[in-house]
């Protein structure tokens, strides 16, 4: 009973960090119609950023060895900062990479292509500028809270690690601003209507071109804080945590359904209690299981538990 | 000559078994297919020929016949090519953006299945391949020919009904149906082409390099093996093969080029190491200047390049 417990709120935990990675490539196929395979390298940049907000320092390996920012950040500023350094870095790779490419409207597999370059050239910057060792958030990361909360009672301890629960509690807050943001406001809307049609929309005024952007740096910025709080909670491996992550996103994205913003949570939240509940002697296999959820769904169900039927027109 | 041979003899052979597995990715591309799924194909080959040398055809102490690379080979290629079909089929129904992932999915299940089943060595993988030949070089005695037959095939190809039916499914698969053309049938051949030409490059690859492991089938492979036909040139055989050659050397022509004198100490430095940058950067420029990468068919009417309206694949 206890056992189940934990891995549940494991798979929440994981599984809510998953739901916010996934909207950000949601966001951007909504409007573009394009996956943007930049997003998991986005996600380690995000953590890298955090990690240096927060006054950490760097290895021998790399440009800027032993380099360190002189201020150290408590977690929650150095969180948002460091989202939304990823969030202008997510704006730049728009300008840069998919904005000529839209402007000669090429097939969208190109841009797939150019985003995966951008992936590349990202996360071998990393490993160029600070190596490729892993890096762990300092051990009083979230000021003065226990490590782990008992929710069982003194006889039957059910720990919890604080860290989870911060985890669940951050993404949970930022799936409602982000549903707030796209539902109930004038630049939600706006989203929302070049989402539906682009054309239509620049036609009746909107600016497209910086709606986009908007949009680019709302899913860097998400894809940001995804990457902080996996790292938050263990570590930052490497330059390449974010691909591993970024593929698995893209199991959450097609369980859900493209383009769909409820999909995606609940994609992320499906994901991640899959994996907590996979049997200990199978942990080997856990990676395969999205791979695995994803390929079936793509047989069975191509546009997702919650996506539209799509229609093919000449 | 035979120290030239000695010294880059395995640049060589990699340069030959680059242009082959470019030549593997452009297969299916030739129907407008984005399938990343060719180095999971090529590490599932390796594996199979990794498996065999080692524990079936391993009883004789003397030297590895070569008949035994070419049974290899068949064998890899019969595997890779019945598991393309069967992949195939079920995905092939998928287009565009959902193929890419459908094949990322593909070659990450095969990849962390291999790194958990005990017959393939685990994380460890399977070393001491034997080798059927004295040296590297040798082994153009295998690849080269490979080589030139795909080659011959691509060039026929490219001329026959079944070329000319997939070029009609990448310019437009829904007038390609209505003139009579099979699109399923015709992209499960191009994808299954490409997975058998990548498991016979594998079996090669796996005694070529001596030792096996999940590493050589991973995403950033694919990636690799993309930038060579995506930059060479998706629309003629010539791209993926000058490609895959030219990518493969990069490495070392960097490393040769950053050794120059009077280079600044960062640039050499950045020409060393951040030879997957520059990969990185090249994908990105050359998706937005070359779409159809720098080798085309219409190679000498170079000022096509800044009038040609249609921008795909």
């Amino acid at each position: 009973m206890e056992l189940i417990l934990q891995e549940l709120l494991n798979g929440l935990s994981i599984g809510s960090v998953y739901a916010i990675f996934a909207l950000g490539y949601t966001l951007v196929y909504s409007i573009l119609g394009i996956i943007n395979l930049a997003h998991g390298a986005i996600f380690t940049l995000g953590a890298y950023f955090t990690y240096t907000l927060m006054g950490g320092s760097f290895g021998f390996n790399g440009l800027l060895a032993n380099a360190a920012i002189p201020v150290k950040l408590p977690f929650f500023l150095a969180l948002i900062l460091g989202s939304m350094l990823a969030g202008l870095v997510g704006v730049l790779v728009e300008r840069i990479a998919f904005q000529p490419l839209r402007r000669q409207s090429a097939d969208p597999l190109l841009t797939v292509v150019s985003s995966l370059g951008v992936a590349v050239v990202l996360v071998n910057l990393i490993q160029y500028l600070v190596g490729a060792e892993s890096y762990t958030f300092p051990a009083n990361t979230f000021g003065n809270i226990p490590p782990a909360f008992n929710f069982g009672n003194p006889d039957h301890p059910i720990p919890i690690r604080s860290v989870q629960i911060i985890i669940f509690a951050v993404s949970a807050v930022f799936v409602l601003l982000l549903t707030y943001f796209i539902n109930l406001t004038k630049y939600g809307k706006a989203i929302q209507a070049i989402a539906e049609d682009a054309v239509t929309a620049s036609l009746l005024g909107i600016n497209t071109d910086r709606l986009t952007m908007l949009t680019f740096f709302i899913s860097s910025f998400l894809a940001g804080l995804a990457g902080t709080l996996v790292a938050s909670s263990v570590s930052i491996p490497g330059p390449y945590f974010g691909i591993a992550f970024g593929l698995r996103g893209l199991a959450v994205v097609v369980l859900g359904g493209l383009g769909s913003i409820p999909g995606a949570v609940l994609g992320g939240l499906v994901i991640g209690l899959v994996e907590a509940f996979v049997p200990g002697e199978f942990s080997g296999y856990k990676d395969a299981v999205a791979f695995a959820i994803l390929f079936i769904m793509l047989v069975v169900r191509p546009q997702g538990l919650l996506g539209k039927q799509f229609v093919q027109k000449v | 000559m035979s120290e030239f041979f000695s010294t880059y003899g395995s640049l060589i052979v990699s340069m030959v078994l680059g242009a082959l597995l470019g030549l593997s990715l452009y297969l299916p591309l030739m129907t407008g297919q984005l399938s990343l799924a060719s180095p999971g194909f090529y590490a599932l080959g390796g594996y199979i020929a990794a498996i065999l040398s080692t524990k079936v055809f391993n009883q004789s102490s003397h030297e590895f016949s070569i008949f035994y690379l070419l049974l290899e080979m068949g064998i890899a290629g019969i595997v890779c090519g019945l598991l393309g079909i069967a992949v195939g089929i079920p995905t092939l129904r998928l287009r565009g953006i959902y193929l890419a992932i459908a094949t990322i999915a593909f070659g990450e299940v095969l990849r962390v299945v291999s790194l958990n089943l005990e017959i393939t060595g685990g994380a460890v993988g399977i070393f001491g391949i034997p080798q059927p030949f004295p040296n590297q070089i040798s082994y153009l005695w295998v690849a080269l020919p490979l080589l030139i037959v795909s080659m011959l095939i691509l060039y026929r190809l490219e001329r026959i009904r079944v070329g000319r039916a997939f070029i009609a499914i990448r310019e437009d698969e829904l007038v390609a149906g209505a003139m009579g053309v099979n699109p399923t049938y015709y992209k499960i051949l191009a994808f299954t082409l490409g997975a058998i030409l990548a498991g016979v490059v594998g079996a090669i690859s796996a005694h070529f390099l001596n030792t096996w492991n999940a590493r050589q089938g991973t995403f950033d492979a694919s990636i690799i093996y993309l930038t060579f036909v995506l930059i060479g040139g998706s629309r003629t055989f010539v791209g993926p093969v000058l490609g895959g050659i030219v990518f493969t050397a990069l490495p070392e022509i960097l490393r040769n080029l950053a050794q120059t004198n009077g280079l600044p100490d960062w640039l050499a430095h950045f020409l060393q190491d951040g030879r997957l940058i520059i990969f990185g950067l090249l994908i990105v420029t050359g998706t937005i200047f070359f779409p159809q990468g720098i080798v085309t068919p219409n190679i000498f009417n170079i000022f096509n390049i800044f009038t040609r309206k249609s921008k795909k694949i």
